[in-house]
């Protein structure tokens, strides 16, 4: 966890790059800091493992202040990724990613295990080919990729990435950004992530932190922000009225997942675990005879026997022909922060989560830049 | 050029002596100008020393413009009321170390400054030390340049060694000055082109040791 209490920082010559800032990032979270340049985002980032010393106030990194940590110990415990151009050019591949490993003195055969596990995860296969060549023998989206496996070099529980994916030609950034998510879903790391691109922050971020001029705005989750701005700077900032605008002309149909996962109320709690494990969520939908009954949640799975001790009832719902922009604010709403999508005999036809809105307006959103 | 070539074959015992007289001046003086400028250029380059740079770099560009001769006539006095030896191989060698160190300071400050920030960060971002950053990120980087600066030096110093002789220093500048004087044109000869053959040899040599010394990862660089 990450912990900001009253963050501030002014330099010498009086300027106040941040002022007096506080946000929490849980355990896991990917946290955007968002806001255009020159905001001090980066700023803050870096006061995270001091790259940047802290004027006043407190950063607490799982716990502990992280000014009562040697300074080089700290950095070695937290990821560090930049843009492509932060590798040496000198070092292999494999070098580049174990540079942390080998400051903490890890033995070469482990180095070298590891350099082979990140290029796998990465997706730069087979390893063997990649470990002994250099950056300048690589594309620009596979040098990117060693810097990302090189922030997850000894494995730490936190990351800091300051626009890694800043200077890539769109197309390959894209995919980059689908494949870190996917990484992230394996490794699920605490996350402070650095970007001024609004669609980046929207397709990335559990929550994103819109700072302006040294302020916090607003900390929220994607969705909040888009449909819930606090100001007609967030308004402008994250396009909310041209995100809704294109979310009003689509209806849930068209984007809802159909055949979400479902458990009957009889199930078993135990057997439901497995089935959240094995399709990777936290949440399950409960059905009886086709009917939605409710959410079933990861954590209420100790609280009862069966499903039906601990469904949660739906606080609403939207059929196929609800406009998207409603099913976001209905969504809001909901316990489990997705919506059953139901027919008039309140028949389970499919789930709308905030995945299948994010998708619609990232994708809106770039076409509108490229007119 | 033929009584040159007759003085050779006659006396090759005198020209290997000069010539190793020659080497030797060069090996000592430039690996001590080498030592020095390279640890001078490294602490100038550091946080807050960018004045003590600009006036470092402008000094040894001043020794530089000092011509040779009057370099010897300014040492001979200063060792003299040491109680040193005022000629010799020791006023020889500490001129040329003096003339050695500007092109190791400059190549060794500009390489250590122009080494990208985005990777001096990325070293103290992932919790490299200040001494980690310089020996595993900006020394290797800037090795290629600071040896090109020693590869400069040594051509320079080869041939300021030559007017060394003059204060009895030894080296091919013997067979120079002695043909002068007795108007040996033969001599002359000789001593020049042996110089310019040392100079040639040491200048190519170097280029080998340089390439040789560049990380490989910057060599693939720069095929691309």
């Amino acid at each position: 966890m990450i912990k900001l209490e009253e963050v501030a920082k002014v330099y010498p010559d009086g300027t106040e790059a941040v002022k007096g800032i506080s946000f929490e990032i849980q355990n896991g979270e990917f946290c955007v800091l968002l806001g255009p340049s020159g905001c001090g985002k980066t700023t803050t980032m870096k006061m995270i493992n001091r790259l940047i010393p802290i004027t006043s106030g407190k950063i607490l990194v799982d716990g502990t202040d992280n000014t009562k940590l040697d300074v080089n110990d700290l950095r070695r415990g937290i990821g560090y990724a930049i843009q492509e151009i932060g590798l040496f050019p000198h070092m292999t591949v494999s070098e580049n990613i174990t540079t942390v490993p080998r400051l903490l003195r890890w033995a070469k055969g482990k180095c070298r295990q590891r350099a082979i596990e990140l290029l796998e995860l990465v997706g730069l296969t087979p390893a063997d080919n990649f470990l002994d060549k250099y950056p300048a023998e690589l594309s620009g989206g596979q040098r990117q990729r060693v810097g990302v496996a090189r922030s997850l070099g000894a494995d730490p529980p936190v990351l800091l990435m300051d626009e890694p994916f800043g200077a890539i030609d769109p197309i390959t950034r894209e995919r980059l950004q689908d494949e870190f998510l996917r990484i992230q879903g394996e490794i699920k790391k605490t996350i402070a992530f650095v970007t001024h691109d609004i669609n980046e922050a929207i397709k990335m971020g559990d929550r994103i932190v819109l700072i302006r001029a040294g302020k916090l705005v607003q900390y929220d989750t994607p969705a909040e922000l888009l449909s819930r701005p606090k100001d007609d700077f967030v308004r402008d900032f994250v396009g909310a009225d041209r995100a809704l605008k294109s979310l009003r002309l689509m209806r849930v149909k068209e984007v809802m997942r159909a055949s979400p996962p479902t458990v009957s109320l009889e199930e078993g709690l135990s057997s439901v675990r497995k089935q959240m494990e094995s399709v990777g969520l936290k949440w399950l939908m409960a059905v009886d005879d086709e009917r939605f009954m409710g959410w079933v949640s990861w954590e209420d799975l100790g609280k009862g026997e069966k499903v039906r001790d601990i469904v949660i009832p739906p606080a609403t719902t939207a059929t196929p022909n609800t406009p998207l922009n409603q099913a976001l604010s209905l969504m809001l709403n909901s316990a489990i922060g997705n919506l059953g999508v139901v027919d008039d005999e309140e028949r389970l036809l499919g789930v709308l989560t905030f995945d299948c809105i994010r998708n619609v307006i990232v994708e809106f959103q770039s076409e509108g830049e490229e007119r | 050029m033929v009584g040159a070539w007759e003085y050779m074959v006659r006396r090759p015992d005198m020209l290997v002596e000069w010539t190793l007289q020659h080497l030797w001046i060069i090996l000592i003086s430039n690996g001590i100008a080498m030592v020095l400028a390279v640890a001078l250029g490294i602490w100038i380059t550091g946080k807050g020393r960018e004045h003590i740079a600009d006036i470092v770099l402008y000094l040894a560009e001043i020794i530089m413009t000092i011509p040779s001769l009057a370099m010897f006539g300014f040492l001979m006095p200063l060792f003299a009321s040491l109680g040193l030896k005022s000629f010799g191989f020791g006023v020889a060698v500490v001129a040329l170390i003096l003339y050695g160190l500007l092109p190791v300071l400059r190549n060794t400050h500009t390489a250590i400054r122009e080494v990208d920030p985005a990777m001096i960060e990325a070293g103290r971002g992932m919790g490299m030390s200040e001494l980690q950053i310089l020996t595993r990120v900006k020394l290797p980087l800037a090795t290629p340049v600071i040896m090109a600066g020693l590869r400069n030096a040594v051509v320079i110093n080869i041939g300021i060694a030559a007017i060394a002789a003059m204060i009895g220093a030894g080296g091919l500048g013997v067979p120079i000055f002695r043909g002068i004087r007795n108007l040996r044109m033969d001599l002359i000869i000789l001593g020049a082109i042996g110089v310019t053959i040392l100079a040639w040899v040491a200048d190519a040599l170097l280029g080998l040791v340089e390439r040789w010394v560049t990380p490989e990862g910057l060599k693939r660089a720069r095929q691309r």
